[in-house]
């Protein structure tokens, strides 16, 4: 019987608009969870295919030793494609001519990701290789020709091989960006490899095999390969591993993506709260009628569960058509708009958007329900009787609760939910304070103005308890919104710092100390904006005060001590001098030295952590078999996100001036004069260029996926904060009928009224705004120092604007909502009352 | 004996201490009988109304129903005692907004796990002349419907014991008379056990015995011969 009685109050209820709040918060908050995850499931899984063709595959299996052919196998039965890449420096020799060069040995199916561009000429056009170089073949990098003086067609010795050239290499999705490091490239076939002599024990190969597949294949296989890897010889690496511009940029998309999802779902959560606690508060008088006819708890409980569980299941479900509606849609649009198709996504965004649905639904209203449940029967004489206020705890745990599981399971990440949870409780304490506190404030300030002003603030100060909670829920929604739009403005700023219109887009590296001079003529002359040009002398570094490094790099027959040392860079670096702080670099630790300074080095931070470096600690360097010791004198940290020359360890001038050195630069030729390059740099002929703008517009792509989905989450997230001010206004409109009846049978004016109650909603959102402003900023703070890894601004701007937006939303919503009240006659409204 | 008060007593805690609404109350009520409760404002009426029925404790004392001691009922067994055997009407009608007419008088009955509720409930509300208006929500009724609708809702399941706190209260004169006639007649009709708390000495004449509440005392006002 009390399931009909549940079925025709919830019929009503629906028709009469009571759940509507109700049901889009948790349609909004699935829908939300739902097209987000997708549509970042699916963006990413996009991205990563793209970012894939940096390693030109999936996973990337490196090793100093051959790597056994059972590993292959057992890739193959997995189901992975596979590919060789065996990568070693050899001198190349054409008649007269040598040079160094890193071969590259691959086998059918290089690349796996990415395309391999060619062309028929020297920095010519290139277009997308089939295949590989034929047997006896190789296709050779355009600075080949410049440093061989070679020709299409000419051969050149590569150990006991002889190798026809026929055609240039454009473009190697997995060159990287070690520009330093990379002497021009020849690809040969891996079948070639044993012909030319060059692989015995001792020399410096690396060994790569190549890995693309389905990810769970991956998954599986990388379960059977890890433990069979040695740290020392193998490295198993992804592209997330990487310390591209791009994986870095792509890092903090995930995590804004993340964070603004995360804000929109508690927004969400909150909207479900404050509208379940309404629709509970007006079914009290229900409930002690129901108790006075006769029913019993267990009838009560089981009614209004069912309104609820109908409510949820329904709202779930247009939830999930709407999401995907949406997500379909801007998919569809993004797609279009970068020409690409993004893989489909799984079935997890699915439950996960259910789960948060109908947790919050159910977490959110089991307290207004348990109070609900226990309204005394005596409330139908005595009106003012509710529940007891005895487990209010159980509110603030369930709600608590929620909330923190909701981040947890969204963002999968104990510590970002903790600081968030933590932070925002210590917010809303204060948040709650600071509220008491401006409504006072705003009392005394009323009482010197006219009477709807006046009327205002009275009732302002009257449901100050009411109004603080309410400004915290206003203060919260204006905060995340804020905070939202203000994030997503300064990460889009900073890529675009990072990647102006004039971004160099060539590295030319290994120039010559004699052609300095020359070459900085010849960039004025010619008008190319370049950076200044960095010596560059080739070093290890061997011991950290005195104690010896572990090093990748060595013999075959290394000792078995080495694993036990302490941990070291692993390869050669490229040092510098330098007598003034680099562009983009910023002193972290000590003190950056003056001129005829004594011998000292100063270290980028990420490597001083790295390596456990402090300032004062002495290096020890062998720089062609000259041994030096220095002190560290300062700490830099470099922006890596920036396109030009950065160096782990600068010296000043006095230590390094000696050593031979070539020079490095970067700078930018646009595409119209890149038929001008071969001419601009004939004089060079030792100089080799490194072709950026395959990267650059690799990026920028990126950039534009994501900039594009950062303003699809920050219109869900606006949404979220619209409803929490719609179902907070309307909760507190029920809470000033009784006194607009009184005042109005008093006889006070409509006008009068509309403006008081105009006026209380313009203070409160004008306190909420400028409350929200502040923890905005304090948030961002935190959140750019320690997630973002960005440099802190104020945003004076937004303590005019946030305060401003505070009292127009709330000011209108509030106008919006009490204009019905006032538009009904005094006779309906007490009645309506009764 | 359908009702019996034991020295009942009501004490309420209030900031200036505690505040005796109800000093002891010693009152027997039969079954068929028809009783008023009268006196002014705050002197205790509707505290011993909602004791009678059950919605509330007594401080100390008894109510007995049909010779069940309800201080050693709990709130579920008091909720079943009051489906069973009671009906009620209230000053402000007490409909539940969200149910037609129809679903409200049938409401109790439902609540009891009664079959035939609609039917029973159909003929409650021809009999309270309002058939026509079965599907009407109580916003779309005026205050003597609703107050009518409440009547029929009253009387479904034929209760033994019917409450009325200030029926006519709300309601102008003439209609207030109509809905009074209405009480009186089905009151008789069905049999039941009237216990009504009102201010109006023309309503409380019509009681077989009148009450009289005085600063939580009570006393026997009048006896009339109906």
């Amino acid at each position: 019987m009390w399931h009909k009685i549940s079925f025709r109050l919830l019929k009503q209820e629906l028709k009469r608009g009571e759940l509507t709040i109700m049901a889009l918060a948790i349609i909004l908050s699935v829908t939300a969870v739902l097209s987000l995850s997708i549509f970042s499931d699916r963006l990413q899984a996009g991205l990563t295919e793209r970012s894939s063709e940096f390693l030109a595959a999936d996973r990337v299996l490196s090793s100093r030793r051959d790597i056994p052919q059972e590993w292959l196998d057992q890739a193959g039965q997995m189901e992975l494609q596979t590919a060789w890449k065996v990568v070693f420096n050899s001198m190349a020799f054409s008649g007269e001519n040598m040079t160094l060069v890193d071969v590259k040995a691959v086998s059918d199916g290089y690349p796996l990701r990415g395309e391999l561009e060619i062309a028929d000429q020297p920095f010519g056009q290139g277009y997308v290789a089939e295949g590989l170089p034929a047997a006896g073949e190789a296709w050779v990098a355009s600075q080949l020709f410049q440093a061989l003086q070679l020709d299409i067609g000419d051969s050149i010795e590569v150990g006991n091989s002889s190798f026809k050239v026929t055609k240039v290499v454009t473009y190697e999705p997995d060159v990287g960006f070690s520009v330093f490091t990379d002497s021009p490239n020849v690809i040969i076939r891996h079948s070639q490899l044993e012909e030319t002599g060059l692989i015995q024990p001792g020399s410096r190969v690396r060994f790569n095999v190549l890995m693309a597949g389905e990810p769970g294949a991956i998954d599986s296989y990388e379960d059977w390969l890890l433990p069979r890897l040695n740290d020392d010889t193998h490295s198993w690496r992804s592209i997330e591993d990487g310390d591209s511009p791009l994986s870095r940029s792509l890092n903090r998309a995930e995590r804004f993506m993340m964070l603004a999802s995360l804000l929109g779902v508690v927004l969400a959560a909150t909207a479900v709260a404050v509208a379940a606690q309404r629709y509970c508060q007006r079914n009290y008088d229900v409930v002690a009628i129901f108790k006075t006819l006769g029913a019993d708890k267990k009838q009560i409980r089981r009614i209004f569960l069912l309104h609820l569980l109908l409510l949820t299941a329904a709202s779930v479900a247009v939830g999930m058509a709407l999401g995907w509606a949406i997500q379909y849609v801007v998919i569809e649009w993004v797609a279009q708009k970068l020409d690409a198709t993004l893989p489909q996504a799984g079935w997890q965004p699915y439950a996960l958007a259910g789960a948060t649905g109908v947790i919050s639904a159910v977490m959110f209203t089991l307290y207004p329900l348990f109070r609900l449940v226990s309204i005394p029967p005596l409330r139908v004489l005595h009106r003012q009787l509710t529940a007891g206020n005895a487990i209010r705890w159980l509110q603030w745990v369930l709600s608590g609760g929620t909330i923190y599981a909701l981040l947890v399971i969204y963002s999968q990440q104990w510590w970002l939910s903790t600081a968030l949870f933590a932070g925002g409780a210590v917010a809303a304490v204060i948040l709650l304070g600071l509220g008491r506190l401006f409504i006072s404030a705003s009392r005394k300030a009323g009482m010197q103005a006219g009477s709807s002003w006046r009327l205002a603030m009275a009732g302002l100060q009257r449901r100050a308890a009411q109004n603080s909670v309410q400004m915290l829920s206003f203060s919260t929604a204006i905060m995340l919104l804020l905070l939202v739009i203000v994030l997503r403005n300064d990460l889009l700023e900073d890529w675009k710092r990072q990647l102006p219109a004039d971004a160099p887009n060539y590295f030319a590296i290994n120039i010559a100390q004699d052609n300095v001079d020359d070459m900085q003529a010849m960039f004025e002359r010619e008008n190319i904006p370049s950076t200044d040009l960095y010596p560059i002398v080739p070093g290890r570094l061997t011991h950290i005060n005195g104690e010896k490094l572990r090093d990748e790099v060595t013999k075959e027959d290394s000792d078995e001590d080495e694993t036990e040392r302490r941990e070291g860079i692993g390869r050669e670096l490229s040092l510098t001098w330098r007598d003034s702080l680099p562009p983009n670099n910023e002193l972290t630790a000590g003190e950056w030295w003056g001129e005829d300074a004594k011998p000292q080095v100063s270290v980028e931070l990420n490597v001083s952590e790295r390596l456990d470096i402090k300032v004062g600690d002495e290096l020890r360097f062998n720089l062609g078999g000259e041994v030096f010791t220095v002190p560290v004198t300062s700490l830099r940290k470099a922006d890596w996100n920036t396109l030009q020359p950065n160096f782990y360890m600068i010296f000043n001038t006095s230590t390094l001036e000696d050593f031979p050195a070539t020079y490095i630069t970067s700078f930018r030729l646009g595409e119209e004069r890149k038929s001008e390059l071969y001419e601009l740099f004939k004089p060079f002929p030792q100089t080799s260029l490194i072709d950026l703008d395959a990267m650059i517009d690799q990026i920028r792509e990126v950039i534009g996926q994501v900039s594009l989905a950062i303003v699809f989450v920050l219109v869900l997230v606006i949404i979220a904060g619209a409803l929490v001010l719609v179902a907070q206004v309307q909760a507190s409109m029920e809470e000033r009928q009784k006194e607009l009846v009184i005042l109005r049978t008093l006889g006070a004016p409509g006008k009068l009224l509309s403006r008081s109650i105009t006026y209380e909603f313009l203070v409160l959102g004008a306190i909420s705004g400028l409350i929200a402003t502040l923890a905005m900023e304090i948030s961002l703070f935190i959140l750019q120092n320690q997630v973002f890894n960005m440099t802190p601004v104020i945003h004076w701007k937004l303590w005019l604007v946030g305060p401003l937006c505070g009292a127009l939303a709330v000011g209108i919503l509030g106008r919006l909502s009490c204009y019905r009240l006032i538009k009904r006659n005094t006779a309906q409204l007490i009645r309506k009352l009764a | 004996m359908l009702i019996q008060a034991q020295q009942l007593e009501k004490t309420v805690d209030t900031s200036e201490g505690p505040l005796q609404i109800l000093q002891p109350i010693n009152v027997s009520i039969n079954a068929g009988e028809t009783v008023a409760i009268v006196g002014a404002s705050g002197s205790g009426k509707s505290t011993l109304l909602s004791l009678l029925a059950g919605l509330d404790l007594a401080s100390s004392g008894e109510v007995l129903i049909e010779n069940e001691k309800l201080s050693e009922l709990d709130e579920e067994q008091r909720a079943k005692v009051r489906a069973d055997k009671v009906g009620f009407i209230f000053q402000s009608f007490l409909l539940v907004p969200s149910l037609s007419a129809l679903e409200n008088v049938m409401l109790p009955a439902e609540l009891a796990g009664h079959k035939g509720a609609e039917k029973e409930a159909r003929e409650l509300l021809a009999k309270v002349g309002l058939e026509d208006r079965w599907h009407h929500y109580p916003n779309q009724l005026s205050g003597g419907e609703q107050q009518r609708v409440a009547i029929a809702r009253a009387f479904v399941g034929q209760p033994k014991i019917l409450f009325a706190d200030e029926p006519t209260g709300n309601l102008d004169a003439k209609t207030g008379g109509k809905v009074e006639e209405l009480l009186f007649d089905l009151n008789k009709d069905y049999g039941t056990t009237l216990i009504m708390v009102t201010h109006d000495q023309q309503l409380a004449k019509r009681c077989q015995r009148v009450l009289q509440m005085e600063a939580g005392q009570l006393s026997e006002a009048a006896q009339n011969v109906a």
